[in-house]
């Protein structure tokens, strides 16, 4: 396996330099994209699908996906642009990589953390410890990772990004849509409730879930009114509502801020990740197809 | 162990490894984008859709058909509904419209 992994690594690396030196956008993100899928492959090597799944839900298909929106937006790269940029940027990168491998080379074997995720395990409610100490053991983490999530919603918001106006894509793309929509929220839904067992959890299901709304949005067949944006925006925020309100909840029953109830803790998780998964999905929707009722491409 | 399943899903895997090369040679040799497109769309799914059968035929468990089975299908039906819509968006005016 180890020739697998010296071609995944210099795969990384060759479609990184290839996203970087690409002198037009679309390339260059599509470059992107492709790196994301092979580092999610490489997480699979790495005994990490909980980050392999993210990375591909999120960081090459949604991330890609608005990436390629801003492209579009921002329209051909001038020439010359970002030449200046290139030396103190290649500077600062090398010195936060050598860091990096410092702090690796340097650090002690990791055996705090996992013995310890695994003795309290039982006490968490959920049998993934990924699932374990991100809603509850550092649940505090993880809602302050969605209300980063609300603040970036809240910012486009303001900044009033145009409504995405979907240019008609032809008849062939129905068919897709309407085998890949119900099939993203089965998945989702699978992904969600999984999560307490098994690789899975609340970002992948609501980007997953994201993917299968977008696929409608972009053929043309979800319904894309003001009250429509309205509704997703309150959808949007009312993940962070719902484990505000589960964190002021547990503190008043058991006294302690998001320390659930005894033998009570996976309803709570679950519950909280299914809305943390919706609201995730339309946070995500909203990024990409904007706001404002303004026509542009 | 050389059982019947585990003979024939190596073969299967290694006919659609195959399938897949021949779509990255085509990939890297043929002149223009259609030409490209044509290899790509059909070599992939026929490549994808024999390492899954081989897959299936390896591990032999309901269990792991399933997804692999969501897999072949929704490789195959978004490989075939964007090579149209890149397809489409170089012939003029968007397709015969």
């Amino acid at each position: 396996m180890i020739a697998f992994d010296l071609a995944l690594a210099a795969g990384i690396l060759l479609c990184a330099v290839s996203a970087l030196t690409r002198r037009d956008r679309t390339a260059s993100v599509a470059a992107f994209m492709v790196l994301g899928l092979l580092v999610a492959l490489s997480w699979v090597r790495l005994a990490a699908p909980d980050v392999a799944l993210a990375e591909a839900a999120i960081g090459a298909g949604l991330t890609g996906a608005l990436f390629l929106r801003a492209a579009r937006r921002l329209g051909p790269l001038r020439p010359a642009a970002g030449r200046t940029l290139a030396v103190p940027a290649a500077l600062v990168a090398s010195g936060l990589g050598g860091g990096l491998a410092w702090v690796f080379a340097s650090a002690s074997p990791p055996a705090i953390y996992a013995p310890l995720v695994a003795a309290s395990l039982p006490e968490s409610g959920v049998s993934n410890p990924v699932t374990a100490v991100l809603l509850n053991f550092r649940a505090w983490d993880t809602l302050l990772e969605i209300a980063v999530l609300v603040v970036a919603l809240l910012v486009a918001n303001l900044l009033g990004s145009r409504r995405l106006v979907p240019v008609s894509l032809g008849e062939m793309t129905l068919p897709f849509a309407r085998i890949v929509a119900p099939i993203s929220i089965l998945l989702a839904g699978h992904l969600l409730w999984q999560g307490s067992s098994a690789p899975g959890g609340a970002f992948q299901a609501g980007a997953v879930l994201a993917g299968g709304l977008l696929a409608l949005v972009l053929a043309g067949l979800a319904p894309t009114g003001t009250l429509v944006v309205r509704g997703a925006l309150i959808a949007g925020l009312s993940g962070l509502a719902v484990f505000l309100i589960a964190a002021l909840g547990s503190e008043a029953l058991t006294g302690s801020l998001l320390g659930y109830p005894n033998r009570a803790e996976k309803v709570w998780i679950v519950a909280i990740e299914a809305a943390l998964t919706l609201s995730i999905a339309a946070t995500l929707c909203l990024l990409f197809t904007g706001f404002e009722k303004r026509k542009t491409s | 162990m050389t059982t019947l399943p585990s003979v024939l899903g190596t073969g299967l895997i290694a006919a659609g490894v195959g399938f897949l090369a021949v779509a990255a040679i085509g990939f890297w040799r043929l002149p223009d984008l259609l030409s490209r497109l044509h290899v790509l769309t059909k070599a992939d799914t026929a490549g994808l859709s024999l390492v899954a059968l081989g897959a299936a035929c390896l591990t032999g468990t309901p269990a792991s058909i399933l997804p692999l089975g969501l897999c072949v299908l929704l490789t195959a039906i978004s490989g075939a509904t964007v090579g149209h819509l890149v397809a489409r968006s170089v012939t003029p005016r968007g397709g015969r419209s």
